[in-house]
């Protein structure tokens, strides 16, 4: 695998929602980051839906069929339906397979009756738990990719939010150390990925098929979340944000295997890869409110060609079903910035939701399309390892957030931020010496499992 | 791209002003020497404050002094300790150091300051551990309240005599050990059967919810800083009753 | 004919008794028992429990358990001469019925009121038949020695003796690790001593899963690797190689060991906290994990306010540590000798107690030395005359001991350990207020002194033949007049001490020994019928007895 070495964005300028260097088109023919913004709808099941696969298909019949119908009744021209799989779903690899023909189906005859342009994205659920198996050889790794197969067959998209790296970043971001962070995405999540991403794209490209994206979620957010708003402080802001530049550097291994895009909308580190690949990306921020809150709300938004809300349960609103208000909701923000295009605008309302955000934390700060692609740039002109490339993006996240003086840090996250650059400034330069050293520091953490990631 | 570098209106960072207001005491008075006089209670140093005070009683008037000056620096302190930036050590020097410079305005003024009410603390009798009863004594005077503390090993006719006689809003007792923590349940009794109905707060290792919740009069208190709140309910009014029902079970 | 010496350590916790050969000073046979006779964990609560059922009613439980530890050393009775007693000074004044009610309360006032103010408890030789019930031969000779106050009792200055502090030229401080915490600072020839009642969280108490030493009890936690091994205690009471598991979620990395983890010791909760803060698993008061928990096992987890309540114990012993050497004038890192006593000072792994405060931070020697008393009791069975020896030094002792109760600096650096270990005050600050007040500092370090281990069990020396631990718990049954079987009592009796039976009228019995004692009485209290009586039980146990 080569890694990036160049920006498929010369400049942060160019970088635009709607659009991407690298547009992709589906088997249905529906182009995503070809001009427009493209809503990404996922619903989830209720809890007791998933105890047989008749209740299971129902539920996902409606929920998805609650969201392109609101699309026809509001006037929404394009519409991702994305779920992710429930772990049934990957475990009983013909579930998400049944899911996957039925919603391609529902799909196929709204676009008969109104030509409304849908396409499905059947995210696999990363079954693989790092700390109980070995995430390359045991019956989940088996599932999983059998998974991608099936769902392949008819759906449009297919992604994964993989773990590799779980089981040593949980330990790490308890005990507040970077360099655990840094081993658990630069190495592990890295390695992973690798394996895994190789095998998905094969897939992909017998299947006719778009391999999507990957996400740092399982570490990323996870960091993101534990550092919360602002008056929560488990763990410092400042770390979130260095754990999402690093996060970065891992999520782009998905497109450096042969991924085109759309990426993952959890990913938050999405802009830095749309710089770096100029590929398509979906994203999430104040639209995922029913799943999390963040800091970054608009911002998120300025470079994401399908905007999405994350996740929401499936239950009755007063406007009707989640499904069917979260897909309104999310067409209506696009249109409001397909419109910025169509007048020639999208700088200024660019402008508008980046700086509603920029200077609210740490994460919109970086996230924002210059800092986003500054991080991009370290991140390709440290091609010589994974090690490399994800310890500058830190350096450079960090160089970023005490830059401006405009963005304020509280003495708290700052001395945190101060004390993890002494730490990372004292790791070795070499990827093969800081393996040795993790090694040594991390072989007893539960359940770690070298093999899993071909070390030693 | 543009950025606007007033974000006032567009956002509020509530961390960066959690985190302003925390690092120190806020500023209380425009006025030179009250300020200091409240850095000086802040800082938990008596003898500073003393001096502060005396300095400032050449020129101001003793009730502006303690008004203005040294129980604003007090409040911020309870105010910081709120917020986990100040430790009960500190909390204690403050007060010690406020009621210092109260003293000397009530020299100067000729007669004591009239308090928010009065309260009888003490140790149960057979009992020495006064830790707990210390630190409710520190933050009742913090809040304003006259204290007028027995101290230790007190024997029940020694506290019913002294309700008596100076007719508190509130009685409170500590009790670390087994033994002496029967006192109490004596206590309320007597002063039930003279009709001086008045809140008893217990507390201490050794009480627990049930015990004196067993007995009329009785209010559990769990932690001492409970103590100044609940004597504020009674100023507004509580009946023991109420009291207990607000703050145990 | 052979003579039989007899050696008694009546302790808090439980009583261990030695027979010896008086000729060859050979250990002949031991036993011990693993819990108190009386209601309650604490002396308070035995005393409290004296107070309430009457010196009578407890003399006759301590003498009868007595009885049954003696009969289990399987000797021929009728050969001992002489016997020898050491303990604290309640347990020696419930052996010989001396009046109590002094030890009840602390207050001088109270004390006055009572007309106990100023008892003295001097050393005395009773012969055994003034003993009511005691199975020893009448005229063989029981000595009982001296108290220093009444917190400082003779087997405290067993702890001093035993020890060898004094013989040691240098700077040396000794703790027992127990309930009351008794500790000697010994420097330039002067010894100063004081008594924390640290509490019972030193020995696994007052924890949610805390528990005396007891099979199946973790009793250490070691680094290894990322993980942590765990310690358990055996059948035998014998430490043996645990789980390893990961903190905090406590998930088993290896199985390993054959007893089922039941509860934390005190070693093992002082053990699981230094690690846990060395991991930074915890930032005081506060525990790093997502529920707020470091989980041992599934069911065994260790919460917020357990660290508090150890804090609180831990800060006592460091809080006595620091106002002796303030009255000596010197600094904690002065100390050059720490010696530790009791089960827990025994057990517990120095590195981890000098992170937490409990042995001073830069000793170069500790000792660790069991249980003194009942090796102090061997001595005046073989040596009588010893008995002056603590006499002299039990007088030397009341001019130097230091009420902590009207302690200043101990109150002040209670405050201290107190914030620091509910509110998580930081040290730097904690030592600044040591500056602020005038008072020695101290290095926060942890040295690796020299550890000299003089004893490989609790009991000391076994000589060559097993020990025999004997059950002492009594239960006892009643039907109290107006019961209706509800149960009432059986739920909410915290210890499980109660059972009712099924039958019409329902005998209730309770075991004594299981129970909380009288500061507890739930049962009472929850009785819709009032007709459970505690007392009640404890009169028909004595009595029962006494007419045997
Ligand atoms: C410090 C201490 C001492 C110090 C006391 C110093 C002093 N001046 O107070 C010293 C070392 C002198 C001491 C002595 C004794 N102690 Co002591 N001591 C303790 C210890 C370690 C901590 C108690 C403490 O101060 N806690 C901190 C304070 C702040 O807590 P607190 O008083 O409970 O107050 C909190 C709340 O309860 C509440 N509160 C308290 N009062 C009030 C009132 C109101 C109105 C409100 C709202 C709230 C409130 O607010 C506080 C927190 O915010 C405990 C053990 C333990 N781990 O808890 C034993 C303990 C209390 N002691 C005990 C004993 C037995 C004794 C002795 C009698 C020992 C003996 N064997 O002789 C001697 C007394 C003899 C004598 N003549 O002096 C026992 C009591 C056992 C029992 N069942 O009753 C304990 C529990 C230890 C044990 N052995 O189990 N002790
Ligand atoms: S409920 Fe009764 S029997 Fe049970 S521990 Fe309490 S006092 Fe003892
Ligand atoms: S609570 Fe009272 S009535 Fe009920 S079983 Fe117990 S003793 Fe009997």
């Amino acid at each position: 695998m080569k890694l990036s070495d160049k920006m498929a964005y010369e400049s942060y300028a160019d970088m635009m929602f709607g659009t991407a260097i690298k547009p992709v088109t589906t088997k249905h023919g529906l182009v995503i980051g070809g001009g427009f913004v493209i809503p990404e709808i996922v619903p989830h099941p209720r809890p007791g839906s998933e105890k047989t696969l008749k209740t299971l298909m129902r539920e996902f019949e409606r929920a998805n069929f609650d969201a392109l119908e609101r699309c026809v009744l509001v006037g929404h021209p394009a519409i991702v339906i994305e779920n992710e799989h429930i772990s049934q779903m990957t475990n009983n690899p013909d579930w998400g397979m049944e899911i996957t023909i039925q919603t391609a189906k529902q799909i196929e005859e709204f676009k008969i009756k109104y030509g409304l342009k849908a396409a499905y994205r059947a995210t696999i659920a990363d079954i693989r738990r790092p700390d109980r198996v070995n995430l390359r050889d045991s019956e989940a790794t088996a599932k999983v990719l059998e998974s991608f197969e099936k769902c392949a067959e008819a759906a449009d998209i297919i992604s994964i939010e993989s773990l590799g790296g779980k089981e040593i970043f949980d330990y790490s971001i308890i005990r507040n150390d970077i360099t655990g962070i840094l081993f658990s995405e630069a190495i592990l999540g890295g390695r992973d990925m690798e394996w895994l991403w190789t095998r998905i794209v094969d897939i992909a490209e017998r299947k006719k098929c778009i391999a999507g994206g990957d996400t740092d979620c399982a570490r990323s957010n996870t960091a993101m979340f534990m550092a919360g708003g602002f008056i929560s402080k488990d763990i410092p802001h400042t770390l979130a944000a260095l754990t999402r530049a690093i996060g970065a550097a891992r999520t782009l291994v998905a497109h450096e295997c042969g991924a085109t895009g759309p990426g993952k909308d959890c990913g938050y580190e999405n802009p830095i890869l749309k710089a770096i690949t100029g590929m398509p990306m979906s994203m999430e921020g104040k639209s995922s409110a029913c799943a999390h809150p963040d800091l970054c709300g608009n911002v998120i938004a300025a470079v994401c060609d399908l905007w999405s809300n994350e996740a929401v349960a499936y239950h009755n609103m007063f406007g009707g079903t989640t499904p069917a208000v979260f897909a309104e909701i999310l067409g209506y923000d696009a249109a409001a910035m397909n419109s910025a295009v169509a007048l020639g605008f999208q700088k200024e309302f660019q402008a508008c939701l980046v700086n509603s955000d920029r200077y609210r934390g740490p994460h919109g700060f970086i996230l924002s399309p210059d800092n986003a692609w500054h991080i991009g740039k370290a991140i390709v002109e440290n091609s010589r390892s994974m090690y490399a490339r994800s310890k500058a993006a830190a350096f450079k996240c960090a160089e970023l957030l005490l830059g401006d003086p405009n963005l304020r840090i509280t003495g708290y996250e700052k001395e945190s931020l101060l004390g993890y650059l002494k730490v990372l400034e004292s790791l070795p330069d070499e990827e093969n010496d800081f393996i040795d050293l993790c090694m040594r520091k991390y072989k007893n953490v539960n359940g770690f499992k070298p093999d899993s990631y071909g070390l030693q | 791209m543009k950025y606007s570098t007033d974000t006032s209106g567009i956002f509020t960072r509530f961390d960066m002003e959690i985190e302003v207001t925390r690092r120190s005491i806020r500023r209380i008075s425009s006025d030179f020497a009250l300020q200091a006089i409240a850095d000086c209670v802040a800082d938990g140093d008596e003898e500073k404050t003393e001096e502060a005070v005396k300095e400032a009683l050449e020129q101001k008037d003793p009730l502006e002094i303690i008004h203005e000056g040294l129980i604003p620096g007090m409040n911020e302190v309870s105010r910081l300790w709120d917020e986990g930036v100040y430790f009960l050590p500190q909390v204690i020097l403050s007060s010690d150091a406020m009621m210092a410079g109260i003293k000397l305005c009530e020299q100067k003024l000729g007669k004591p300051l009239k308090k928010k009410g009065k309260i009888i603390t003490h140790t149960a009798e057979g009992d020495i551990h006064d830790i707990g009863q210390s630190i409710v004594n520190a933050l009742l005077n913090a809040d304003g309240f006259e204290v007028i503390n027995l101290g230790t090993d007190v024997p029940i006719d020694v506290v019913v005599e002294a309700c008596l006689a100076h007719k508190p809003i509130m009685l409170t007792g500590t009790a670390l050990m087994t033994t002496t923590m029967s006192a109490f349940p004596k206590i309320a009794a007597k002063l039930k059967s003279m009709n001086f109905n008045i809140p008893f707060v217990c507390g201490g290792g050794a009480v627990n919810e049930e015990f004196v919740t067993g007995f009329d009069l009785g209010i559990w208190g769990k932690e001492a800083s409970q103590a100044p709140a609940m004597a504020g309910d009674i100023l507004e009014g509580a009946h023991w009753q109420e009291l207990r029902s607000k703050w145990n079970g | 004919m052979i003579q039989t010496g007899i050696a008694i350590d009546l302790g808090t916790s439980g009583f261990r008794v030695q027979a010896l050969d008086l000729d060859s000073g050979a250990i002949i046979a031991s036993a011990i028992s693993t819990c108190h006779p009386l209601p309650g964990s604490n002396v308070i609560d035995h005393i409290h429990f004296t107070l309430e059922a009457g010196l009578e009613t407890a003399n006759s439980f301590v003498i009868q358990a007595l009885n049954r530890l003696l009969e289990g050393l399987n000797i021929d009775l009728s050969r001992v001469v002489r016997t020898a007693v050491c303990g604290n000074p309640i347990q020696l004044s419930l052996f010989i019925s001396q009046d109590i009610e002094d030890l009840a309360y602390a207050g001088s006032k109270k004390l006055e009121s009572l007309g106990k103010s100023g008892v003295v408890r001097d050393a005395c030789i009773i012969k055994a038949g003034i003993i009511k019930e005691l199975i020893l031969p009448e005229d063989s000779e029981i000595i009982i020695p001296p108290c220093v106050h009444m917190e400082v009792g003779a087997d405290a200055l067993a702890m001093i003796i035993k020890t060898g502090i004094l013989e040691r030229n240098e700077t040396a401080i000794v703790t027992d690790f127990g309930t009351n915490a008794e500790m000697a600072l010994f420097h330039n020839g002067v010894i100063y001593t004081g008594s924390t009642a640290a509490g019972p969280a030193i020995e696994g108490r007052h924890i949610s899963c805390g528990t005396l030493a007891v099979p199946g009890a973790v009793s250490d936690i070691e680094p290894e690797g990322g993980r942590f091994r765990l310690t358990v205690l055996d059948e035998r009471l014998l430490p043996e190689k645990g789980d390893l598991i990961s903190l905090p979620e406590g998930e088993t990395a290896e199985k390993c060991g054959s007893t089922p983890v039941t509860g934390i010791t005190g070693t093992g909760v002082i053990a699981l906290i230094s690690e846990a803060l060395e991991n930074k698993l915890i930032s005081i008061p506060q525990i790093n994990s997502t529920d707020g928990l470091l989980k041992l096992t599934e069911n065994v987890s260790f919460n917020r306010n357990d660290l508090m309540e150890a804090g609180k114990a831990t800060g006592a012993i460091r809080t006595g540590h620091l106002t002796l050497c303030a009255n000596a004038g010197i600094s904690p890192d002065d100390i050059q000798t720490a010696c530790l006593s009791g089960a827990a000072g025994t057990y517990l792994d120095v590195r981890k107690a000098q992170t937490l405060g409990l042995v001073p931070p830069l000793v170069k020697t500790v000792i660790q030395a069991g249980n003194t008393s009942l090796a102090m009791a061997r001595d005046l069975v073989l040596q009588p005359e010893k008995t002056d020896e603590m006499s002299r030094l039990a007088e030397k002792l009341r001019d130097t001991y230091c009420m902590f109760s009207s302690s200043k600096i101990f109150n002040r650096v209670y405050l201290l350990e107190f914030s620091y270990w509910t509110e998580g005050m930081p040290l730097n600050l904690y030592r600044s207020f040591l500056k602020k007040y005038g008072l020695p500092d101290f290095n926060p370090g942890v040295s690796s002194p020299e550890i000299i281990r003089t004893v490989e069990n609790q009991l000391g020396e076994t000589g060559s033949t097993p020990v025999a631990v004997v059950d002492i718990s009594c239960r006892e049954e009643l039907t109290p007049t107006g019961c209706t079987g509800c149960k009432a009592c059986e739920i909410k009796c915290p210890q499980k001490a109660i059972h009712v039976g099924e039958n019409q009228p329902p005998v209730v019995s309770v075991d004594l020994s299981a129970c909380n004692g009288v500061s507890c009485k739930n049962c009472e209290r929850v009785c819709p019928e009032k007709c459970f009586s505690l007392n009640g039980y404890f009169q028909k146990f004595a009595g029962q007895t006494a007419c045997l």
